[in-house]
């Protein structure tokens, strides 16, 4: 018949309008979000094997990983883990790769922040693992933190440790000289930094934390030195 | 309740007269405060109908429609004349001024003039006109020289080419209208509107013309530019048609005056077939409220559900399929009459 269809039509949205509405009332209400919702990427760094598998999946480079290999060991760790969110299209890639499920989605949802910078999420290793004393393993697993979370005390040493680092990379002699005493041990170590970027770090943070280790570090390097260096003559010669 | 108004109108005029004035100035007096009035009660509706029109719009759509502001959002309306208010006027350099300038203020002006024959009460038509449908088809014709000045005056080509379907559009759709009109006409034997809801004491003349009825819903939904028969506005093809280059109070004296006309649209719908003012224990004034407010929710109830009809198919229904019908029904009609006649009822 001749507009039945525009009768039918205009059940369906008298139907409708005594429905139930869908509409969340956002900020006063909350959604309801499936468990395989992706909301904002995160990291748990106990279980990081330093692998490199999510920074190569992103399609986006949206992900960073710093690894070292701490004294005496033989296995990779994560020295800091980058998340530029502003990047991600929560593709999900770098969570399925993941082998030890490091990574997942949190259900936040609220990534909104004022400053561009403030979207990085940034995840360090706390500092003092780094200085594993040699030959052992590490006595407690990375503890995540977030950049937001450090505190005060650990910012100003941060602080302290990078312009230490430029110090020694641009005047080495003055400030060498209050670890090591002879002039030729001065020289050696000033080689040593330039040619490895870890030593100079190392030396950094020691210089600032602990002298006295810090000169004995210097010292055991340039011994090694040293020792190393009338050896390659001899097999040269 | 039943004479309030109508009592509050007579003890004005008679202060009046015991102040001196002679009883045509009273009378003046008098019809200026029933216009100022009727502005009044248009204005408030139209912030009425507009929150209503959203809310019912939300609510087909499994939305909540307007919330925020007061008690179910009835004040968002307020907020948004506020807005208009306060907007920036702007008018194109290129445009015919004169012509864009007063396009809005005759088309508000002719949607008011609509409401001086419909009665709003028992013996409460502003003027009781003879001829007070016959006004009222002319007068809503009116409207269409209003949008075909906005168009003209935008200078604009959206705005020329919604003019000119609405145009065509209300040509084509003014025909069935005064046809199905013609129906009561004949029954009810009288043009006057109060005359015409005298004839419905017993029977509403939605049972004796349902073919009418619902010939002169669809087209007064053409003649209101109204979904699905908004073709002038269009805002998918002419973003908003005539209404395009206006902004700020002139855009919403045209909303105003779309809503005006609804209302006249529906309140002369309830006069026609639901008995207009009459009705049992409440009183008359209220009764032609709630049966204008029916109307227009069946109106915004059309809107909501159905999709806008093509130009070319709109025309087409209009002249091949409305008109033949409305023909029809007058031929019937008057064969109805001649027959009861006949047998002498």
């Amino acid at each position: 018949m001749f507009g039945k269809g525009l009768i039918e039509g205009l059940g369906i949205t008298l139907k409708h309008a005594f429905e139930k509405d869908i509409t969340i009332q956002y900020p006063e209400e909350r959604p309801y979000l499936q468990d395989r919702y992706r909301g904002c990427l995160a990291y748990d760094s106990p279980k990081c094997i330093a692998c490199g598998l999510c920074v190569k999946t992103c399609p986006n480079n949206v992900l960073t990983l710093e690894t070292f290999i701490p004294e005496g060991t033989k296995k990779k760790k994560a020295r800091s883990y980058t998340i530029d969110l502003q990047y991600c299209l929560f593709c999900n890639l770098c969570v399925e790769v993941c082998p030890t499920q490091t990574l997942y989605f949190k259900h936040d949802f609220e990534l909104s922040t004022y400053n561009r910078e403030d979207i990085k999420i940034v995840y360090h290793r706390p500092p003092e693992l780094n200085l594993v004393p040699e030959g052992k393993e590490e006595a407690s697993p990375g503890v995540k933190t977030e950049l937001s979370d450090i505190s005060e005390a650990d910012a100003k040493r941060f602080k302290q440790i990078e312009a230490m680092k430029t110090v020694l990379g641009k005047n080495p002699q003055k400030s060498l000289s209050k670890i090591l005493e002879s002039e030729e041990d001065i020289a050696i170590m000033t080689s040593l930094m330039s040619a490895d970027d870890k030593k100079l770090a190392k030396l950094a943070e020691l210089l600032i934390d602990d002298r006295d280790k810090a000169a004995k570090l210097a010292q055991a390097w340039v011994n090694k030195d040293k020792k190393d260096r009338p050896r390659e003559a001899g097999e040269q010669g | 309740m039943e004479n309030l108004i109508l009592f509050i109108a007579h003890a004005l005029t008679s202060w009046l007269v015991s102040l001196g004035l002679s009883p045509w100035w009273a009378d003046l007096i008098l019809l200026i405060l029933q216009w100022t009035s009727i502005v009044m009660i248009i204005t408030l509706n139209v912030l009425i109908l507009i929150w209503l029109e959203r809310k019912v719009a939300g609510f087909m759509q499994e939305r909540l429609g307007p919330n925020r502001l007061g008690p179910f959002g009835v004040f968002q309306t307020i907020a948004d004349t506020l807005k208009l208010l306060t907007k920036e006027d702007i008018v194109p350099s290129k445009t015919d001024k004169w012509i864009f300038k007063t396009a809005p203020m005759f088309f508000i002006i002719v949607a008011v003039l609509l409401y001086a024959v419909i009665p709003m009460g028992k013996d409460m038509a502003v003027v009781d006109l003879n001829v007070g449908l016959f006004y009222f088809i002319s007068v809503g014709s009116l409207s269409t020289i209003c949008i075909l000045m906005a168009g003209w005056g935008s200078n604009n080509k959206w705005s020329l080419l919604g003019a000119m379907r609405s145009v065509a559009q209300m040509i084509s759709y003014e025909i069935p209208l005064a046809f199905s009109l013609l129906g009561v006409v004949m029954i009810a034997g009288s043009l006057n509107l109060s005359d015409i809801v005298a004839a419905q004491h017993k029977l509403w003349f939605i049972l004796l013309q349902p073919i009418a009825f619902v010939t002169y819903f669809i087209a007064a939904t053409a003649e209101l530019n109204r979904g699905p028969f908004d073709m002038p506005e269009a805002e998918q093809e002419l973003t908003a048609g005539a209404y395009t280059e206006y902004t700020g109070m002139r855009w919403a004296l045209f909303f105003l005056a779309e809503y005006t006309n609804l209302v006249a649209v529906s309140a002369l719908a309830s006069t026609l077939f639901l008995g207009g003012w009459q009705g049992p224990w409440l009183p008359s004034w209220i009764w032609i409220i709630i049966k204008t407010y029916s109307v227009m929710l069946i109106f915004m109830w059309m809107k909501w559900t159905f999709p806008r009809i093509r130009m070319d198919h709109l025309m087409s229904f209009s002249w091949k399929v409305l008109i033949p019908i409305s023909l029809v029904n007058i031929v019937l009609t008057g064969a109805a009459i001649e027959f009861f006649h006949g047998m002498g009822w």
